[in-house]
């Protein structure tokens, strides 16, 4: 991966930005922002036209759930992606299921499914934490871009890749379905197999975007996207084209932010995301 | 000679919250022919067409006997799609008609049928660009038959689509609905309320009231109908 790191750092020097922004882990950081917008932008106009931007709250919730889970059976703290994928996983395949089976509006099985997760989440950090100091997972929680790994930037890469491969040939159905499950149906597509299907994708899109985000923020980059880009978008094309450009901005200016001043790099992209959604407003109006 | 069932249910029972909408309905639609199911508001007409579409948990057995493309259309009675989304009709017609992704743009091959597929509705092609949420919903109406009848499907379903049409509209719909069942085979499952609609397309009609009141041609079952429910409710 040097060689990305050291594109960076002679961009950064040939765009005459400080010398903090040539640091090797502000290179990786920038290397994963630049790897995850098209990923999670790009998932993120699908997740909202599925509903599902409340759905991803929870699998957050569950990563944070998942993180403890994976400490507790004795998984190194900055290695516990096979505990957090399981059970985001397990939580969201049975959230589906029980959204599929019970005529109770979505968002309420959703609400169910989220305090569940939080206060399984919140008592087992309590366990856990007679067994390590709390902030040891603060990375995990809210991000750090001090703590990525090349093997995290090869996981980022190889599943972003596969997901992103697996989305666009499914691209039509998926958004057929999320638009009319009826039509499509009829049309022959396997809207239960979309409707899992979709889930594990998200899943292991949020799984894999931890480290730089955080876990409890990790959703905002699945949902605030696509929520802005609606502003300014015309076409689908548009939509999806958006939504990976205001991911990207946001997520080097937050990681600018967090370089500058020292925060947290997934507090500091989320709140350059949201600043971009209210940017959004006034200047969509006007452009209509 | 006796006709051929494209659609047959038997005993299909379906229970809403634990509430029966329909009871043991057993019903066969002959294939090639518009087959109309008529009835007041939850008499479970729409509910028994989303059980053939698999769409709606039943007891009972529903068959399709598809011998020929195999393709099954459906035009909804209502389409709640968010409004705010960003797609344009051209894209929403091209999502079962090409398999590249749409969001990376519309093929030229399914422009040419979008275009096509806009005209046999009566809607201009510069239509294509306009967003989905933009529509009224005659047009919308319009774009979802389009959707339905292109290709040509072996069996339509189609529930309530003259509503918000006007009445030029509604002709047109008479004509392409006979043009699929005379030129293409196409077997139609239909739900309405439009009367008049019934008397000029229906084969066959079926008065649906909870249980099946009567199957037989449109003069026959609407005579009926009037004895059976309320006039206005139907109508």
């Amino acid at each position: 991966m040097s060689w990305l790191y050291e594109w960076w750092i002679e961009l950064a020097k040939l765009l005459g930005l400080p010398e903090s922004f040539q640091y090797p882990f502000v290179a990786r950081g920038v290397v994963a922002i630049l790897m995850l917008a098209p990923l999670l932008g790009g998932l993120s106009h699908l997740v909202v036209a599925r509903r599902l931007a409340f759905f991803s709250t929870t699998l957050g919730q569950a990563a944070l759930t998942g993180l403890v889970i994976g400490v507790a059976l004795g998984q190194p703290l900055d290695d516990t992606y096979t505990a957090i994928l399981g059970f985001c996983l397990l939580v969201g395949v049975i959230m589906v299921y029980v959204r599929r089976q019970t005529t109770l509006p979505p968002d309420t099985v959703i609400g169910v499914f989220m305090a569940f997760t939080l206060g399984l989440g919140i008592c087992l950090l309590v366990a856990a934490t007679r067994r390590f100091n709390i902030h040891q997972i603060e990375a995990v929680m809210f991000g750090s871009v001090l703590t990525i790994t090349d093997r995290d930037l090869v996981l980022v890469m190889v599943l972003g890749s596969l997901l992103g491969v697996g989305v666009a040939l499914g691209y039509n159905l998926l958004l057929s379905d999320s638009l009319s499950p009826a039509i499509a149906k009829a049309r022959g597509a396997p809207t239960t197999a979309i409707d899992y299907l979709f889930v594990v994708v998200v899943t292991i899109a949020i799984t894999v975007s931890l480290k730089v985000i955080g876990a409890l923020l990790v959703e905002a980059m699945v949902v605030v996207p696509a929520a802005a880009a609606r502003n300014f978008a015309r076409s689908t094309r548009g939509y999806l084209v958006w939504s990976i450009v205001l991911a990207a901005v946001s997520g080097l200016g937050g990681l600018f932010i967090s370089t500058i001043w020292r925060v947290p790099s997934g507090g500091a992209i989320v709140l350059a995301l949201s600043v971009c959604f209210f940017i959004s407003l006034p200047v969509g109006r006007w452009l209509r | 000679m006796r006709e051929t069932a494209a659609i047959e249910l038997e005993h299909v029972t379906i229970r809403r919250d634990g509430r029966l909408v329909v009871d043991d309905a057993t019903l066969a639609i002959a294939a090639g022919q518009i087959h109309v199911v008529i009835g007041p508001n939850g008499a479970g007409k729409s509910t028994l067409l989303s059980a053939v579409l698999g769409q709606t948990p039943f007891a009972g057995e529903i068959r399709m006997n598809l011998v020929g493309s195999g393709l099954i259309g459906y035009v909804p009675q209502s389409f709640v799609a968010d409004r705010t989304l960003p797609i344009t009709i051209g894209e929403f017609l091209a999502l079962s008609r090409q398999k590249w992704p749409v969001c990376l743009g519309v093929r030229p091959h399914a422009r040419t049928r979008i275009a096509t597929i806009l005209d046999r509705v009566g809607l201009a092609k510069p239509m294509e660009r306009r967003r989905l949420g933009e529509l009224s919903g005659g047009e919308l109406r319009r774009v979802l038959i389009g959707n339905a009848i292109d290709p040509a499907p072996e069996i339509l379903l189609c529930d309530e689509p003259a509503t918000g049409l006007d009445p030029k509209a509604v002709e047109d719909l008479d004509r392409l609905l006979c043009s699929l069942r005379d030129d293409h085979k196409t077997t139609i499952l239909m739900v309405s309320h439009d009367r008049a609609q019934v008397r000029r397309i229906a084969d066959r009609v079926t008065l649906l009231h909870g249980v099946v009141k009567q199957t037989g041609t449109a003069k026959q079952v609407l005579a009926r109908a009037a004895d059976v429910v309320d006039d206005e409710d139907l109508s």
